[in-house]
């Protein structure tokens, strides 16, 4: 046991996880955000992306002890201020993005980073940043569209 | 106060009620349960195909701090009643019936068989457990092919049985099979093989059993297609009463065939929670999901074709055998499928059909998205194979072949008439869309440069839910709707939707029938004690559950007219409901909204004469029913040094009656193509000779991403409809039926000038090196 403290969505958190424990398992049993979701465990399929420190990592390939001191932000933590749904969690509404919803959140976040790094991104870009990330339902089309709607709404605001 | 809704949700895509929650991390997937006291679980498994248990020995793991459990095959089987699985009876009937435990007690029949279950405080330490425990092994023999499996020297895997046949040998022929070969021109003979490969949701199996002692009840919390086959599952094996067994599920990550009744692994964990008295969790990884989760297809034809000169495809004779790995699956129920559906749209008048099917050292066969594909892939691969002999081109073989479209209409000759099938209109525009002959010119140029492009065609139909027989389409849907105080139209179904947006498809429906808002109609499901008894598979729902809404919400919109009637003293015939409000023809400042009729029905205060219960049950027997299906098309770049294979362009042209909302419809369409560009160029659940599993990771089970399926084309075709209501056909199995054929064709095609021929499934790029080495 380690005692840590990190910065979660915003909010300072603190904790006491065994050196071998994952951010990811830390995240979803200890600070019960589930919302980070377990697809492979061994780095491949992208489920379970986290931002740390502005930049998308694999959370079931990070122990929680090495997020001491760092900044963590998963997909509870994209809600606007007032709740609701972010710019490129609308637009992947609008575009039918998803299905079963297993995936979604590793997407969302390797979005994210994604356009917070290359805003003016296109398909192939796109496509090529979310090949990390594995869809079962979909096909892809369907996110790589709602991820180009976002970048279009982001640049005319 | 009211508009008049003229707008129709049907047929719009209106976005997802489920998408706000999923893409805000707050769906709730069966990890996310937590209860009190809740504790952990983790297998152990054989590392070995085949073997004897001689000893297990659990003490170490039993001393280790956090561990609670551990549980060996026999005592898994004192704490169950053997049983016939409630799943297997639904679709199976008679055959071979092998004797089995839940864990392995005796021996281990496939690498990944449980062997003990650990017990804990956390996973962590539950896997710490596993590692303690000692199983002493004597080998076998691994039976690792099915020819090995039929030959009498092959040691049996279960004892009772005494042979690995898990369906005995039967051949029925349809049509005057050899009189046709004996006149034909040409009789080609074929051997196609179609790979193992499988499910693989982003989400595996697992479940959270909850036993109260009190109460003498148990709660599963499951990730499954159908809460009352896992209940019926669960209730069979504890050996208790189904009504003592409640099965809730939430959102699920995906299935595709797998995740339907109560595993092996599910049936223990629920076991063991009774046996301590406290919930218990297991959540499968990604190595047990692709090591023991199950596996599907690996089968092998044994194809003559009778042909004319001319091309016309007078017969078919078909030796199936299915490999259907270690315990009894669903697999036995696969042969006959494909011989129902092997003449497909096409005027085939002769179909001599053998099958076996095997069982074998390896995870046991599930049903994956559209079971009998194969028929599909044989018959499109044979049509394209046939034309290369007779030198036709390949949608020129299709169209001479098709039925026309007759009234009445042509029939199967294995029985099904193809009513309101549109095969042909759907070849036909694909030819339109993608100009084949601008295609082969660019393809000569190509080839020109040592540029190798193909071009592939394939059609199918799929019975979703076919045409109307003598006992319906595809049995009876039911579904209770009430209208809820507040408003809410409220429909409980058995649908168990893992991905296909029910909650979204069906409320469009009711909300149109009724007359509320979109906003206004809740689906309830995933709960067995509330919910009727159903199934999320077989491509059913659009029809069947599509119309039971329908006609559902036609019949409480009545009752709830009835009772309206009499609050407002006039005659139902008068009253309309749209937009939530009941009104009087003509006056709309008589509305009252529908909240306030069920309100005033709630309250108590009428005769036994006013039927005040705004509730009803509704079953649909699917109407006239009806078939899918289209024509799809692949235009592949092969590159001849590195055997990659580029899928250009992708068109889909498909014909599933009336769309209920397109996004979802085309959603399934490029996901099913996804899954069948996956299987023939990337996935192959792999055993090595001596029965080892090669796979056991997305490393090596490589999954198709962003960058290797390309946009994909869709288009619908207007339905002819069957039925004067319910019109809308099942779409989820098409694009994983269709796609492996029509890319493979593509690959084929782009080979040509090597003089390839393929006579199998899967394609990864030291295969497709290995072809043109061959051919060379």
């Amino acid at each position: 046991m380690a005692d840590i403290t990190l910065r979660v969505n915003g909010a300072t958190r603190t904790g006491s996880p065994e050196a071998r424990k994952t951010l990811a398992d830390f995240l979803r049993d200890d600070l019960n955000l589930t919302g980070t979701h377990l697809g492979c465990e061994h780095g491949v399929c992208g489920a379970c992306t986290v931002i740390v420190d502005g930049r998308a990592v694999r959370s079931c390939l990070m122990l929680a002890v090495q997020a001491a001191g760092r900044e963590v932000m998963t997909i509870e933590g994209l809600a606007p201020d007032g709740g609701g749904l972010g710019t490129l969690q609308q637009a992947m509404w609008d575009s039918h993005s998803f299905q079963c919803g297993f995936c979604t959140p590793g997407f969302v976040m390797q979005a994210t980073a994604l356009l917070s790094d290359h805003p003016d991104a296109g398909e192939q870009q796109i496509r090529e940043a979310l090949s990390g990330n594995i869809c079962r339902c979909t096909g892809y089309q369907s996110i790589i569209d709602g991820v180009l709607l976002a970048a279009e709404r982001n640049r005319e605001r | 106060m009211t508009a008049i809704a003229a707008e129709r949700y049907t047929g719009a895509s209106i976005k997802r009620s489920e998408d706000p929650r999923i893409l805000t991390g707050a769906g709730r997937y069966v990890d996310d349960i937590k209860l009190p006291g809740m504790l952990h679980a983790a297998f152990l498994r054989s590392p070995l195909a085949h073997g004897l248990v001689l000893s297990v020995d659990v003490s170490a793991a039993r001393a280790l701090p956090g561990v609670v459990a551990v549980l060996t095959g026999a005592d898994l089987e004192a704490m169950t009643v053997q049983a016939p699985d409630p799943l297997l009876a639904l679709f199976t009937t008679g055959g071979p019936t092998p004797e089995f435990t839940l864990l392995a007690t005796d021996k281990v029949r496939f690498v990944g068989d449980p062997v003990a279950v650990v017990i804990a405080e956390s996973r962590y330490l539950a896997e710490d457990g596993c590692e303690l425990v000692e199983v002493e092994y004597q080998q076998l023999p691994a039976v690792i092919s099915a020819a090995f499996a039929l030959d009498p020297s092959s040691p049996p895997l279960f004892a009772n049985l005494g042979d690995n046949i898990a369906r005995p040998h039967s051949r029925n022929e349809f049509g005057d099979v050899s009189g046709t070969f004996a006149d034909a021109d040409r009789v080609i003979d074929f051997h196609i093989d179609v790979h193992r490969h499988q499910n693989v949701p982003m989400e595996g199996r697992g479940c959270v059993a909850s036993w109260d002692a009190d109460l003498a009840a148990m709660t599963v919390y499951a990730a499954t297609q159908s809460v009352h086959i896992t209940r019926n599952g669960v209730a069979t094996r504890l050996g208790i009463e189904r009504g003592q067994v409640r099965v809730l599920a939430g959102d699920i990550g995906g299935s595709f065939g797998l995740k339907i009744g109560a595993s092996r692994e599910e049936l223990a964990v629920a076991a063991a929670s009774r046996h301590l008295g406290r919930p218990v969790k297991w959540v499968e990884d990604r190595g047990e999901n692709l090591t023991a989760s199950g596996q599907a297809r690996e089968e092998s034809f044994d194809v003559r074709a009778a042909v004319s000169n001319d091309g016309d495809l007078l017969g078919l004779d078909v030796k199936m055998v299915i490999d259907t790995g270690a315990y009894p699956g669903l697999g036995t129920m696969v042969p006959d499928i494909m011989q129902a559906m092997l003449p497909g749209p096409y005027k085939l008048a002769a179909l001599g059909f053998e099958s076996t099917a095997a069982i074998t050292n390896k995870a046991s066969y599930v049903a994956y998205r559209g079971p009998w594909a194969s028929e599909t892939f044989v018959r499109e691969r044979v049509l394209d194979l046939i034309a290369k002999d007779l030198g036709l081109d390949p949608v020129e073989i299709r169209l001479r072949n098709l039925a026309a479209r007759t009234e009445p209409p042509a029939v199967m000759i294995t029985g099904r008439p193809l009513a309101g099938v549109t095969t042909n209109e759907s070849l036909e525009r694909v030819a339109q869309m993608v100009d084949f002959p601008a295609f082969r010119r660019r393809q000569a140029e190509a080839r020109v440069l040592g540029r190798y492009l193909g071009m592939g065609v394939a059609t199918f139909i799929e019975a979703a839910p076919g045409p109307r027989g003598p006992d319906g389409a595809l049995g009876n849907e039911s579904m209770r709707l009430r209208l809820e105080e507040d408003g809410i139209v409220a429909l409980f179904t058995g649908q168990m939707p893992h991905g296909q947006s029910h909650q979204t498809t069906l409320a469009q429906i009711a909300a149109d029938e009724f007359g509320v808002p979109f906003e206004q109609v809740r689906v309830v499901v995933g709960d067995s004690a509330v919910v009727p008894f159903g199934l999320t598979g077989g491509s059913r729902s659009a029809t069947m559950t599509g119309g039971v809404a329908l006609h559902g919400a036609r019949q409480l919109k009545a009752k709830v007219l009835d009772f309206a009637a009499y609050l407002m003293e006039v005659s139902a015939q008068d009253l309309l409901i749209t937009d939530g409000n009941v009104w009087v023809r003509g006056d709309p400042a008589s509305a009252i909204a529908v909240s306030e009729v069920a309100r005033r029905a709630a309250s108590g205060q009428f005769g036994a004469d006013v039927e005040a219960a705004l509730e009803v049950e509704a079953t649909f027997d699917g109407g006239e029913g009806g078939w899918s299906g289209g024509t799809h098309c692949a235009i592949v770049e092969v590159d001849a040094e590195t055997g990659i294979v580029n899928v250009e362009r992708y068109v889909a042209v498909e014909d599933c009656g009336a769309l209920i909302n397109p996004a979802v419809v085309e959603g399934q369409i490029r996901g099913g193509i996804a899954q069948g560009i996956g299987a023939v160029l990337l996935e192959r659940s792999a055993y090595a000779e001596d029965g080892s599993f090669q796979s056991a990771t997305f490393m090596d089970y490589l999954m198709p991403t962003a960058c290797d399926v390309p946009r994909i084309e869709i288009e619908h075709l207007q339905t002819v409809p069957l039925d004067a209501d319910v019109n809308f056909r099942g779409v989820g199995e098409g694009g994983m039926i269709v796609a492996p054929p029509t890319v493979v064709n593509a690959i084929e095609d782009a080979l040509s000038p090597f003089g390839v021929r393929i006579y199998e499934q899967h394609l990864p790029p030291a295969r497709i090196l290995e072809l043109i080495a061959a051919a060379d």
